[in-house]
């Protein structure tokens, strides 16, 4: 196999991605900050920061801390507000060659429902991320995400006001048994699924005997998340994804092409790579180029080809 | 749009030298195109440097209370600002960056030597700026924030040499100066990295081991009062803990002074995409206030603009 034989696009929702690899929301900006340390049209697409109806000021400080293999979060979901992104940011998205998802958050199933609306209307956006995962905002988030009844009535809602584009549900891993909020979505109409978000966790500073985050407890990103995402990815595909037929978004730790791999293997169709961008801007091109060269290697001509397809 | 070009750099070691206690002095060098970036570098500018390639110190070389954070992994890239930038050539820049060991990134710095490379992305970030106008110049550092205004004392030396400069330093005490002392116990000791820069360091301390005893922005309340200087006149440049920070802030508009401060954060990529680094500032409408990034929108800001941490 020769690298510029292998195929690395895969088909997402309709839409033809020209490589599986995508920045996973809150650790890209609104792609005009990463723009400036990679060529961003190399990826298969980018997903924004969460974006809420009304602007939101985020979480006070410290907001981050670092763990062994790992970081713990609570931004709050900070983010320019649904006018500021249309007026500020989309007019420079547009002039990308990447496909754009907007990630949709909210502390109401009618503030996601707005949102939903006023994006789908936007032809520069290839889809909408449906973030019912957040652990770090006191309403909404993740209360919408760990009961499948409300993962229901959420999709439903929010499928009916995209139009047209795709509805990617962004589920949590923090639930007894992440199947049964995957089924939820898919039922209510979801076009993909995207696992997983961050784990809830704490850090205490034992000097002052505090929580160390202003937020007391934060999500759980990085290399330390990686073995129990690539497990649940491979579970909803399982249980889930392969019989209806809907693809995975797949992250959690993905820091090489290794890590991305088996993602793709445990069923994932397109990969998020998110606190790998922090420490290497340029961490999802490096991917993909190592992804080509697996590819080479195992003489696997379309990388597709890779999806699900774990041994026994 | 298209404009990859501020990606990660890789830098050459040429010095790393303990100093007392817990500090140390590493000096890096950039050549080619990552050299360019360095040309027009302001003070109070800062870059994240990769440090989980770094080996650790051999334990015996680590003092009891860094035993813990010696075992903890790092992932995240650290920020550091600058003591001192030289150019040599237009495209061979010297960085000195002035450490100090306080956890598990900190001990690696301690290995590296001359020879090895590093990965650095910077500089990033806004730095000093010293309006038009002004005549004096006050530096007033805190710890660690010392570095950054050494690199200030220069510069101004250098760019506006008609400029008056004082600069204070506090720290709890004489072992907690960044910097070597000479003559610690009398009236006015000498700190050659600032007598290098052109302007004498007023030094405090909290216990009075070296210079003024007591802390800094009592020192510097002390000083305006004295002054005959139209504050007008005056500008206010200050690093350090935010707490001091807070009080150089009420001190300058106090006396009607402009002041600069150069805030720190906890950052996760120091390049405006993970919104770690908050800093709340007043607002334009009453009473409202909004964040700020430390990493994009700073590290300095204007001192009448910051609402302080209180915790
Ligand atoms: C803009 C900027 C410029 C800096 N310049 C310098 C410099 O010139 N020289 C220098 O020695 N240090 C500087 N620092 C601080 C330096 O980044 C930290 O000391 C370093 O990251 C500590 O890493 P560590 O793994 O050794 O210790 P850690 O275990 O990560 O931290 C040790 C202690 O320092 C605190 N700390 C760590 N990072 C920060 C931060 N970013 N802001 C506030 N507190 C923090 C932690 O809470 C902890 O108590 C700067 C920080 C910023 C934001
Ligand atoms: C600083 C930070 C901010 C994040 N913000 C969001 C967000 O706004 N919306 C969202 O759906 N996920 C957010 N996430 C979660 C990531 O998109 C991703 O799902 C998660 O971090 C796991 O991937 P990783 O280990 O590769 O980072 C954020 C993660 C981090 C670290
Ligand atoms: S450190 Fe990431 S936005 Fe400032």
């Amino acid at each position: 196999m020769k690298a510029d034989r292998v195929d690395l696009s895969v088909d997402f929702t309709g839409i033809r991605l020209k490589n599986p690899v995508v920045t996973a929301s809150g650790t890209c900006g609104y792609a005009d900050e990463l723009s400036e340390y990679m060529n961003v049209d190399k990826l298969g697409g980018l997903i924004t920061k969460s974006i809420t109806l009304k602007p939101r000021k985020g979480n006070p400080v410290p907001r981050i801390v670092e763990t062994d293999a790992g970081m713990l979060n609570a931004i709050g979901l900070a983010n320019i507000g649904l006018e500021r992104f249309i007026k500020e940011k989309l007019p420079i998205i547009k002039e990308l060659k990447v496909p754009l998802f907007v990630n949709v958050a909210g502390e109401k199933i009618s503030d996601y429902v707005a949102v939903a609306e006023r994006l789908a209307t936007e032809e520069a956006i290839s889809g909408i991320e449906l973030n019912i995962s957040c652990p770090n905002v006191k309403e909404g988030g993740i209360t919408f995400g760990t009961e499948p009844k409300q993962v229901e009535k959420i999709t439903k809602q929010v499928k009916k006001a995209s139009g047209d584009k795709p509805l990617i549900v962004k589920l949590t891993p923090t639930v007894t048994d992440i199947a049964v909020t995957a089924q939820a979505a898919v039922g209510a109409g979801a076009d993909a699924l995207s696992l997983v978000n961050t784990f809830t966790a704490m850090v205490i500073d034992i000097e002052s005997r505090r929580p160390y985050l202003a937020n007391r407890t934060g999500g759980l990103s990085g290399p330390a998340i990686k073995p129990i995402a690539v497990y649940l990815v491979n579970k909803v595909y399982n249980e889930v994804a392969k019989s209806a037929g809907v693809p995975i978004l797949g992250g959690g730790g993905i820091r090489t092409a290794s890590d991305a791999i088996e993602f793709i293997i445990a069923g994932a169709t397109v990969v998020a790579v998110g606190t790998a961008t922090f420490i290497e801007p340029d961490a999802a091109v490096q991917i993909i180029e190592g992804m080509k060269k697996y590819c080479v290697r195992k003489n696997v001509s379309r990388v597709g080809d890779l999806v699900g397809n774990l041994k026994d | 749009m298209v404009n990859s070009g501020k990606k990660a750099s890789v830098a050459t070691v040429i010095g790393n030298k303990a100093l007392k206690k817990r500090f140390g002095r590493l000096t890096i060098q950039f050549t080619g195109e990552a050299a360019g970036r360095f040309l027009q570098v302001m003070p109070g500018q800062f870059v994240q440097i990769s440090l989980s390639e770094a080996a650790l110190p051999n334990p015996e070389r680590i003092s009891s209370d860094l035993a813990d954070s010696a075992q903890r992994q790092i992932l995240l890239r650290r920020p550091f600002s600058f003591c001192d930038v030289t150019v040599d050539r237009p495209n061979c820049v010297q960085v000195e960056v002035l450490y100090c060991v306080l956890g598990p990134a900190t001990l690696r710095i301690t290995t590296l030597s001359k020879g090895d490379k590093i990965s650095i992305i910077g500089p990033l970030g806004n730095g000093f700026s010293i309006p038009p106008g002004k005549k004096y110049a006050l530096l007033v550092a805190g710890g660690m924030g010392a570095p950054p205004l050494r690199h200030l004392a220069t510069f101004i030396r250098a760019n506006k040499p008609k400029m008056r400069l004082f600069a204070f330093a506090g720290a709890k005490s004489l072992d907690d100066l960044p910097f070597t002392v000479e003559g610690p116990k009398s009236e006015s000791p000498v700190i050659p990295e600032f007598s290098g820069a052109g302007t004498r360091l007023h030094i405090a301390t909290d216990d009075g081991s070296a210079g003024f005893c007591g802390l800094v922005t009592q020192y510097m309340e002390k000083w305006l009062d004295e002054s005959k200087i139209p504050p007008e006149d005056i500008i206010v440049f200050s690093c350090g803990p935010e707490p001091m920070l807070a009080e150089v802030a009420r001190l300058s508009e106090k006396y009607g002074i402009d002041c600069q401060v150069s805030m720190e954060r906890m950052m996760a990529c120091g390049i405006g995409l993970c919104q770690s680094c908050a800093v709340e500032c007043k607002g334009g409408t009453k009473g409202e206030t909004v964040y700020k990034l430390c990493c994009k929108d700073g590290p300095v800001f204007n001192g009448r603009e910051v609402v302080f941490e209180s915790r």
